[in-house]
C-alpha cells in the first residue's frame, strides 16, 4: 500500500473516531468559508450596488435608436416561431427591428417554414418592424444559421435569439441603451423559463434560473465578470462582431464568443453588461433525461472550451488580471475542479462514516446550503425579480434546491468524463457530423 | 343558282399568296359598297381598323351573313363578327362558301329573316362553331357587349343580356363559356361602382384604423398611444405594467375607430356605391350577371332548319307538325284535363331516331330526304288523324294521342315497330329506333307539366340501352 493512500486512510479513520464529528466540521467549514463564501458575497455585493444604484439613478432621455437586427435561429420549433416574431413586433422600442429568421434545414422543417412565411407583419400595426426570413435547405447547424443571418443583418446592433424563445416588449428598449457606450461589444440578457410548471424539472429549472443565472449574472455584471452571454439571448455591436468573425464551429459557440470577446478585454477597456429588465421566456426542458442530456452537453462543453480549445487564450495578457483570476476561480475550479471534490467526498464518505455520522453531516450541510438559498431567494424577491408576485411562488420549492444542486453537480462529473473520455463535444446536436467533421479539432 | 367559284373582295392590300380569278382589290370602303355585293370578303388591314370595317359591313344587308375573314392580327371585335382568319388555300375558301352557300341557299327560298330573333339564329346556323360573342369594353356601363348584336339589331332597341337569358329559356341558344361575373347597380345596372368601407353605427365614410390593446388584469381596451409611457406599456386604468404580448395583453379584434360617431369596431361595413347615378348600396343587394359567350344549341339549329328549309316542312308536314311551344301547351292542357277527369286517358309516345342526323348527311341532300320520306310514310300510317305530334329536335320524335288507353297504346306501338324495319338496310343500319311511352293520369308524377314530362321521358330515351 502506497504511503499516501495509508496516510488517507488514517486521517479518514480519525473522523470516524469519537470527537469525529467536531473534526470533521472544523475541516469542511474553512473549505466553504474559502471558495463558496467569497463568491457569494462578491455576487451579493453586486446586487447590493445594482440595485442601489437603479434605485437612485436619475432616468436618462437618449435619443440613440439604432437599427437593430434580430437573428432567430428556427429549427424544428414550428408554430412557436410565430410567438417569438410577434413578441418582437410588438417591442416598445422606437426604432427599426428587422427580424431575420433563419430556418436551419428547411426542407426537413416544412412546418418551422411555413409557420415563419405564414407570419404577416402589418405596416400599419407595425411600421418598423420588417421580416426577412432565409430558408437554409441544406441543415449547417446553430452556428451556420447565425453567421447566414449575420451576413444580410443591416443592423447596428445584432441579436442572437432562439426560435422557441419569446420577449417581454422592453427587451429591445432596455439592451439598445447599453450600446450608446462604445466600449461595450455585447450585452447579455435574462433568460426566464417559460413552462414552470410544465414538470418537477422545469420548476426546478425555474428558480434554478432566476437565483443561479439571473442574479449571479447581476452581481458578476457590476464587477464586469459576466461569464457568458446566452446563445438563446445575447446582443453584439455589429461591427464588432463581424471583426473578430462571427461565430465559431464546435458547440458551446456562445461561451466560445464571449471568451474571444473577453480575450480583448486587456487591450481595449471594454466591457459586457449584462440587462436584467430584458428577459426572455424560454422552453426548459420538460423531462428528466431530457434535462440530463442538456447539462451533459452543457458541462462537458465548458471542459472542451476551457481546456481543449481556449486553454492559451486564458492569460492575463489577453483577458486582464481580474478576468483571468476570475475564470480560473468560476471557470476552472467551480465548474472543472469542485463537482469532482464534491463528488469523491460523497462517495468516500457513504462508505467510510458510520451512518449516524454520515447523516448528521449531510443534515449541517443540507442546512448550510438551504440557508444560503433561503437568503438568496429572499434577496432576489425584494431586489431583483421583475415579476415578485409570480415569483413568489417557487419559494415552495427552495427547500429541494440543495439537493437538485447536487444532483446537478454529481452529473457535471459524468458530463466532464464523457468528454475528456468521449470527447463528447464531437456529437453535438448543435450542428450536423458534415459541419463538425470539417472544424478544426482540438 | 349553282356559281362554281366564288366572288372575293379584298379590302386593304392584297394578298400575293391568294389567286383567285375573280378577286377584286378596294382600297376605300366607299367603292367597295358602291360595287355589286360579294361573296366572300377579305379584310387586309390591322385589327383595330379591320374591327371598324367590321361593325359598319354586318349592320349593311348585302353583308350582313357574307363570310367576312381578317388577314392579319385579329382583336375581340374582329372575333366577334368575322369569320376567323384567312384560310391559306384558296381551295379552302371555295370549299368553305359552298357550305355556306348551300345553307344560305335554303334561307334565302325561304322566308326572309326578319325579326332581329330570326337575323342572329340564321347567322349563327350559317357558319359552324359561330357563337355570339362577348367583348370586354370599358365604354359600356355594363363593362360588357356582344358586337354581333348590336350589329345585327338594326334600329331595335336590344336589350342584348335580357334577350340572351330570353333565348336560353326557350333553348334556341345554350351557354358557352363563361368569362365573368360582374356586379351592377340594381337601380341604373351600371357596373362602374365604387366600394367603400363605412362605420357600422353612423355609415360615415370617415373611420381610420386605430392600434389599440386589451389589458388582461383588468379588461381595459384603448388605443395603443394611451398606454405607452417612457417606453414601456402600462395599463392607463389599472396601471399594471404589461410585458408580453399573450400573457399580460393583447389586441382587441376592434380595429377601427369611426371619426364622427367614436364607434369602435372590428370590421367596417362595406357599401357598393353607383358612380353613374349616386345610389349606395351593400354589395349583396347588386345584381350579379354572368357574362358568357352563346351558341346555337340543338334545338335553334333545328328550328333553323325547320324555318328555313322548306323541304324539310314538306316531308313532315304531312304530319301537322306542332312547334315546340304549341306543343307543350297542348300537353300541360290534356294533362290537366286528366287530372280533373281521369277517365278518358291520353298516351304519350316518345320515338328516338339516334345517329338519324350523322346518317342524313352521310347519305347526303337526295337520298337522305327519300329515305325522311319513307319514315313520314311509315309514320303517317300509325298516326290518327285526332293525333298530334312534334319534333323536338332532329331525333326526338313526339305523339300524343288522345282518348287512347293502354291497349290502344299498345296496338299503336305494334305498328310503330315496323318502321324499325326500315332501318334494316346496310346504308342506314347506324340508326336505331328507341320508344318510350305513358298513358296518363296514371304514369305522370305530381306537379309536372308538359315541359317536364317530356324532358324526363327525353332522359330515358337519352341512356344506352
Amino acid at each position: 500500500m502506497s504511503p499516501f493512500l495509508e496516510q488517507l486512510l488514517d486521517a479518514l479513520s480519525a473522523l470516524a473516531g469519537p470527537d469525529g464529528m467536531s473534526r470533521l466540521f472544523y475541516m469542511l467549514f474553512p473549505a466553504f468559508l474559502m471558495f463558496e463564501l467569497p463568491m457569494m458575497i462578491m455576487v451579493m455585493l453586486g446586487v447590493l450596488r445594482w440595485f442601489t444604484r437603479r434605485r437612485t439613478s436619475v432616468p436618462k432621455i437618449s435619443v440613440y435608436r439604432p437599427k437593430v437586427s434580430c437573428i432567430i435561429t428556427c429549427y424544428s420549433e414550428g408554430m412557436d416561431v410565430q410567438t417569438t416574431l410577434l413578441s418582437l413586433c410588438e417591442q416598445t422600442y422606437d426604432g427599426h427591428i428587422e427580424m431575420i429568421p433563419v430556418v436551419d434545414g428547411a426542407t426537413v422543417n416544412q412546418a418551422t417554414l411555413s409557420a415563419v412565411r405564414s407570419f404577416n407583419v402589418d405596416p400599419q400595426l407595425y411600421p418598423k418592424r420588417h421580416l426577412r426570413p432565409i430558408a437554409k435547405w441544406q441543415r449547417g447547424g446553430r452556428v451556420s444559421s447565425l453567421n447566414a443571418g449575420l451576413s444580410l443583418a443591416g443592423g447596428e446592433i445584432v441579436m442572437a435569439l432562439d426560435g422557441d424563445t419569446s420577449f417581454d416588449n422592453n427587451m429591445v428598449a432596455s439592451i439598445v441603451r447599453h450600446f450608446e457606450d462604445p466600449a461595450v461589444p455585447a450585452v447579455a440578457g435574462s433568460l426566464r423559463v417559460r413552462n414552470v410548471w410544465g414538470s418537477w424539472v422545469t420548476a426546478m429549472q425555474a428558480l434554478e434560473y432566476l437565483l443561479s443565472i439571473h442574479m449571479s449574472k447581476i452581481g458578476l455584471a457590476e464587477w464586469n465578470l459576466v461569464n457568458n452571454v446566452s446563445g438563446a439571448f445575447g446582443a453584439f455591436r455589429r461591427s464588432f462582431l463581424v471583426k473578430i468573425g462571427g461565430w465559431n464551429t464546435h458547440t458551446a459557440e456562445d461561451l466560445d464568443l464571449t471568451l474571444r470577446i473577453k480575450s480583448y478585454f486587456k487591450r481595449h477597456d471594454l466591457r459586457i453588461p449584462f440587462e436584467p429588465e430584458a428577459v426572455g421566456h424560454t422552453d426548459a426542458p420538460a423531462t428528466l433525461s431530457q434535462f440530463l442530456m442538456q447539462r451533459l452537453r452543457w458541462d462537458g462543453d465548458l471542459f472542451f472550451l476551457y481546456i481543449r480549445k481556449h486553454n492559451r487564450n486564458i492569460s492575463p495578457h489577453l483577458l486582464g488580471w481580474r478576468t483571468f483570476l476570475m475564470i480560473l476561480l468560476t471557470g476552472f475550479f467551480f465548474q472543472l475542479v469542485l463537482p469532482f471534490v464534491i463528488f469523491i467526498y460523497t462517495l468516500l464518505a457513504l462508505f467510510i462514516l458510520p451512518g449516524k455520522t454520515l447523516l448528521f453531516l449531510f443534515a449541517l450541510i443540507y442546512v448550510l446550503y438551504l440557508t444560503i438559498t433561503l437568503l438568496m431567494f429572499i434577496a432576489m424577491l425584494v431586489m431583483v425579480s421583475d415579476r415578485p408576485r409570480q415569483d413568489m411562488v417557487l419559494g415552495l420549492l427552495v427547500p429541494f434546491f440543495p439537493l437538485f444542486m447536487l444532483l446537478l453537480r454529481c452529473w457535471s462529473v459524468v458530463a466532464m468524463l464523457n468528454e475528456i473520455f468521449r470527447r463528447g463535444h464531437e456529437e453535438s446536436s448543435m450542428a450536423p457530423w458534415w459541419v463538425l467533421k470539417r472544424a478544426t479539432r482540438f | 343558282m349553282p356559281t362554281l367559284n366564288p366572288r372575293v373582295a379584298i379590302f386593304g392590300n392584297r394578298v400575293p399568296s391568294l389567286n383567285l380569278p375573280e378577286l377584286e382589290h378596294f382600297t376605300d370602303l366607299g367603292s367597295l359598297l358602291a360595287a355589286d355585293a360579294f361573296d366572300v370578303v377579305l379584310l387586309d388591314m390591322p385589327a383595330a381598323y379591320a374591327g371598324k370595317v367590321l361593325r359598319k359591313l354586318r349592320s349593311l344587308p348585302p353583308y350582313r351573313y357574307t363570310l367576312i375573314y381578317c388577314c392579319r392580327d385579329q382583336d375581340g371585335w374582329c372575333e366577334a363578327l368575322g369569320d376567323g382568319a384567312c384560310p391559306v388555300e384558296t381551295g379552302e375558301i371555295k370549299r368553305l362558301w359552298g357550305v355556306w352557300q348551300e345553307r344560305f341557299g335554303l334561307f334565302s327560298h325561304g322566308s326572309a329573316p326578319e325579326r332581329f330573333e330570326s337575323r342572329v339564329l340564321s347567322w349563327l346556323w350559317l357558319r359552324d362553331g359561330a357563337q355570339v360573342v362577348a367583348l370586354r369594353d370599358p365604354e359600356v356601363p355594363q363593362h360588357y357587349r356582344y358586337p354581333l348584336l348590336d350589329a345585327l339589331a338594326d334600329s331595335e332597341q336590344v336589350n342584348a343580356f335580357v334577350w340572351l337569358s330570353l333565348m336560353v329559356q326557350q333553348d334556341w341558344l345554350e351557354e358557352g363559356v363563361l368569362i365573368d361575373r360582374v356586379r351592377l347597380c340594381s337601380d341604373c345596372g351600371s357596373g362602374r361602382l365604387n366600394y367603400i368601407d363605412v362605420c357600422t353605427e353612423c355609415q360615415s365614410m370617415d373611420i381610420a384604423r386605430q392600434p389599440s390593446l386589451h389589458c388582461f388584469t383588468c379588461g381595459h381596451v384603448g388605443a395603443q398611444e394611451s398606454f405607452l409611457k417612457d417606453g414601456v406599456l402600462l395599463c392607463p386604468n389599472c396601471l399594471n405594467r404589461l410585458r408580453h404580448i399573450g400573457s399580460d395583453y393583447d389586441r382587441p379584434m376592434e380595429n377601427y375607430r369611426c371619426r364622427s360617431c367614436q364607434a369602435f369596431f372590428v370590421d367596417a361595413e362595406v357599401q357598393a356605391r353607383c358612380l353613374d347615378c349616386g345610389l349606395s348600396h351593400t354589395p349583396d343587394k347588386l345584381r350579379i350577371r354572368e357574362v358568357r359567350d352563346f351558341r346555337l344549341s340543338e334545338a335553334g339549329r333545328f328550328r333553323c332548319r325547320q324555318e328555313f328549309s322548306e323541304k324539310s316542312a314538306q316531308h313532315f308536314g304531312k304530319l301537322n307538325l306542332l312547334g315546340g311551344k304549341d306543343f307543350y301547351d297542348l300537353l300541360t292542357w290534356q294533362m290537366q284535363i286528366v287530372r280533373r277527369h281521369p277517365v278518358p286517358e291520353f298516351s304519350l309516345i316518345g320515338l328516338r331516331f339516334v345517329n338519324l342526323a350523322g346518317t342524313l348527311s352521310h347519305l347526303g341532300e337526295q337520298r337522305g330526304h327519300a329515305f325522311i320520306d319513307s319514315v313520314a310514310d311509315r309514320l303517317k300510317e300509325s298516326v290518327r288523324e285526332t293525333d298530334r305530334c312534334s319534333r323536338s329536335t332532329e331525333e326526338f320524335f313526339w305523339i300524343m294521342l288522345p282518348h287512347t288507353d293502354e291497349k290502344g297504346l299498345d296496338i299503336v306501338k305494334q305498328r310503330l315497330g315496323r318502321i324499325a324495319e326500315l332501318f334494316s338496310a346496310p346504308e342506314v343500319s347506324d340508326i336505331t329506333l328507341r320508344v318510350i311511352s305513358i298513358t296518363a293520369p296514371q304514369d305522370l308524377l305530381d306537379q309536372e307539366d308538359g315541359e317536364l314530362l317530356l324532358a324526363r321521358m327525353a332522359g330515358e330515351l337519352g341512356d344506352t340501352p
